[in-house]
């Protein structure tokens, strides 16, 4: 009997690609959303196979149902479906990750302060209304996305949070550029790290601080902000309330939530609670940030900005389509911040490719929706591809390639669907 | 290329230039409901007791299936060396064989994992020797301090809390005695004490009453 939550096309063909995206199945939104919180009778079937699964639904404050990665510290997926309701995601739907189980539950602006301090000749100690008339708001749309995004499907198989591929979103940010807040704190002559730390905290002292750093020159070049705003309403509290790290076109690791202490190095960032840099969120220190499956990485470098990826958000995986009548396939592709210059489809396994029309163009760190008209003839089963290309000439591999913490997947997304 | 970071004044209209008198905002997250699979293994206990202080039992079960013993007892080696958990060499090996037979792709009658379980279970000091039982000594043992400050609340309540509510009750030293043998869960917050089991009578009862002395 076939498994159903098993990704087709791995079992022996580890390298067998592009890699099938499984049997996603809705979830009905409007019959759960009187449930109390806590796990809810649905369950995500997205094709991640677990020691102990399938993951279940859940409701968290502020959150529409979300799949459930772990409880504590909390670490909650959007369902993949949620990506066919346009290029922006909504704020309930956003996921949410944490690594340290200490999480602010309340979080009161009276009290709240950023400190920017260290290597500065002014350190500051700002509330939140303080932050906001620093300098003129910027918006930026960017997809937040976790470096283990999909590692669910990493072959062979790695420890850490078994994503599917719904860990990644995109949302207008609004907050002041992190560059005018260092200035304003008059940053001094040999700065060469900034470093930032959030409310959350471990539980026991041994375990490292989630702390991230940025060299100096990312820090002042304009584009990381300083947020507050998220869709044009407050963040969430699960997604950092009152102010977040953005830093468009870089994995969410950077991302640091309920930011509240910056400090400016001279010196490069070390120690106990340089972990998150220094050990952890590390990739294979060469070009296809790969190395061959189930090996380990002689050196490694810090992730940093994302890799271009696209999906078709309109049809699941198992899905049926019809025979004879045009269907608009419709999807979304994204990169690290130089803009998508083409997505194209394949309708026949990767035999012939059609480019499709892209949306609005939201900005370069954004998702850009695209959407093509196709038409099936035959019935019968059919395998549905896409894959973009940034403007920097950046394209997708047929074949995933693989590192030991299953980091920074992009590999050709492909659709099994039957045509009835 | 289009700009992408340009003034938001209508976003700064609409979202308000000050809010600082508003009520401070707060969330209450679901109890853990996930429990790690029973096993008549030695490192069952030790994954209840030591892995909860820093995360949910699905931390362990949402990983994928059909890694080996090698694999498993890797990871507890970076769970104490990368991330500071509370155990010792030894409950490295007796977590990894546990994880690997009740998760992974290893069987309980397998030689190596029985080779390990039977390293297990010799107590340091016997039962019967001491005249006094070691407070101290048990809360270091099993990691109890990890979870709840004298004072301070971590994961779990301040033991001074836990005196406190527990003053005026008639059962307190009872209900005290059960929570630490057998697990107690919803009582304080979301997440759930283990039980300790293989505590000794006399050591359950010294540690409730240590407690309510708090």
């Amino acid at each position: 009997m076939q498994d159903k939550n098993k990704p087709v096309g791995l079992a022996g063909a580890p390298q067998s690609a592009p890699a099938r995206r499984r049997f996603v199945r809705h979830v009905g939104g409007l019959a759960l959303a009187a449930s109390p919180l806590g796990a809810l009778a649905a369950k995500a079937t997205d094709g991640v196979t677990l020691a102990d699964g399938p993951r279940p639904l859940v409701r968290y404050p502020g959150k529409r149902p979300l799949v459930r990665v772990s409880t504590r510290p909390p670490h909650l997926e959007t369902p993949f479906s949620t990506f066919n309701e346009g290029p922006i995601t909504a704020n309930d739907a956003f996921f949410v990750r944490y690594h340290l189980a200490n999480i602010p539950l309340s979080v009161d602006l009276n009290t709240y302060r950023l400190s920017v301090g260290g290597h500065v000749g002014k350190p500051l100690r700002l509330s939140l209304d303080e932050l906001k008339k620093l300098a003129d708001p910027v918006e930026v749309v960017a997809v937040n996305q976790c470096s283990g995004n999909s590692r669910g499907f990493s072959e062979p198989r790695v420890f850490g949070a078994q994503l599917a591929n719904g860990a990644m979103g995109n949302a207008r940010w609004t907050g002041v550029p992190l560059r005018k807040v260092l200035e304003h704190a008059d940053i001094k002559a040999g700065a060469k790290v900034v470093t930032f730390n959030g409310m959350d905290t471990p539980v026991l002292p041994s375990t490292p601080d989630f702390r991230k750093s940025l060299d100096i020159a990312h820090a002042m070049n304009g584009e990381p902000l300083l947020a507050w705003g998220m869709n044009g309403e407050d963040l969430p509290l699960l997604n950092g309330y009152p102010l977040k790290l953005v830093v468009p076109g870089y994995f969410g690791t950077y991302w640091i939530k309920h930011l509240s202490e910056i400090e400016v190095l001279d010196h490069p960032f070390e120690g106990h609670d340089a972990f998150f840099m220094t050990k952890g969120y590390r990739v294979p220190d060469n070009d296809c940030q790969c190395v061959a499956p189930g090996t380990p990485a002689a050196r490694t470098r810090p992730i940093s900005t994302l890799a271009v990826r696209s999906f078709i958000t309109s049809v699941e995986s198992g899905g049926r389509l019809p025979a004879g009548h045009t269907v608009a396939l419709k999807g979304i592709a994204f990169d690290g911040g130089s803009g998508i210059r083409t997505v194209e489809v394949s309708v026949d396994d990767g035999q012939n490719w059609q480019a499709a029309t892209l949306g609005e163009d939201l900005g370069r760190f954004s998702f850009r929706a695209w959407h093509l008209p196709v038409k099936f003839d035959r019935k019968g089963p059919a395998v549905l591809m896409v894959r973009a290309t940034s403007n920097k000439g950046e394209t997708q591999p047929a074949k995933a390639s693989w590192n030991p913490a299953g980091y920074r997947r992009n590999v050709i997304e492909a659709t099994p669907v039957t045509i009835a | 290329m289009k700009a992408t970071i340009a003034p938001a004044l209508l976003a700064l209209a609409l979202l308000g230039a000050g809010n600082a008198s508003a009520a401070p905002q707060d969330i209450k997250l679901p109890a853990e409901n996930v429990k790690l699979k029973p096993a008549r293994l030695p490192g069952y206990g030790i994954a209840m007791q030591k892995c909860a202080i820093c995360h949910s039992a699905d931390y362990v079960s949402y990983q994928p299936p059909g890694l080996s013993l090698a694999q498993w007892t890797a990871e507890m080696k970076k769970m104490q060396q990368a991330y500071g958990a509370p155990i010792d060499d030894a409950e490295v090996g007796q977590l990894g064989a546990y994880l690997a037979v009740a998760y992974g792709s290893a069987k309980a009658k397998d030689p190596e994992i029985v080779a390990i379980a039977q390293k297990a279970g010799k107590p340091a000091v016997p039962a019967s020797a001491a005249p006094g039982v070691d407070v101290q000594g048990l809360l270091a043992k099993n990691a109890c301090l990890s979870c709840h400050g004298v004072t301070q609340k971590v994961v779990g309540p301040a033991y001074h809390e836990v005196a406190v509510r527990y003053k005026n009750d008639a059962q307190a030293q009872a209900k005290l005695e059960a929570s630490i043998r057998g697990g107690s869960s919803g009582k304080w917050g979301a997440a759930p004490m283990p039980p300790f089991a293989s505590l000794k009578p006399e050591e359950v009862r010294a540690l409730a009453t240590y407690v309510r002395q708090q």
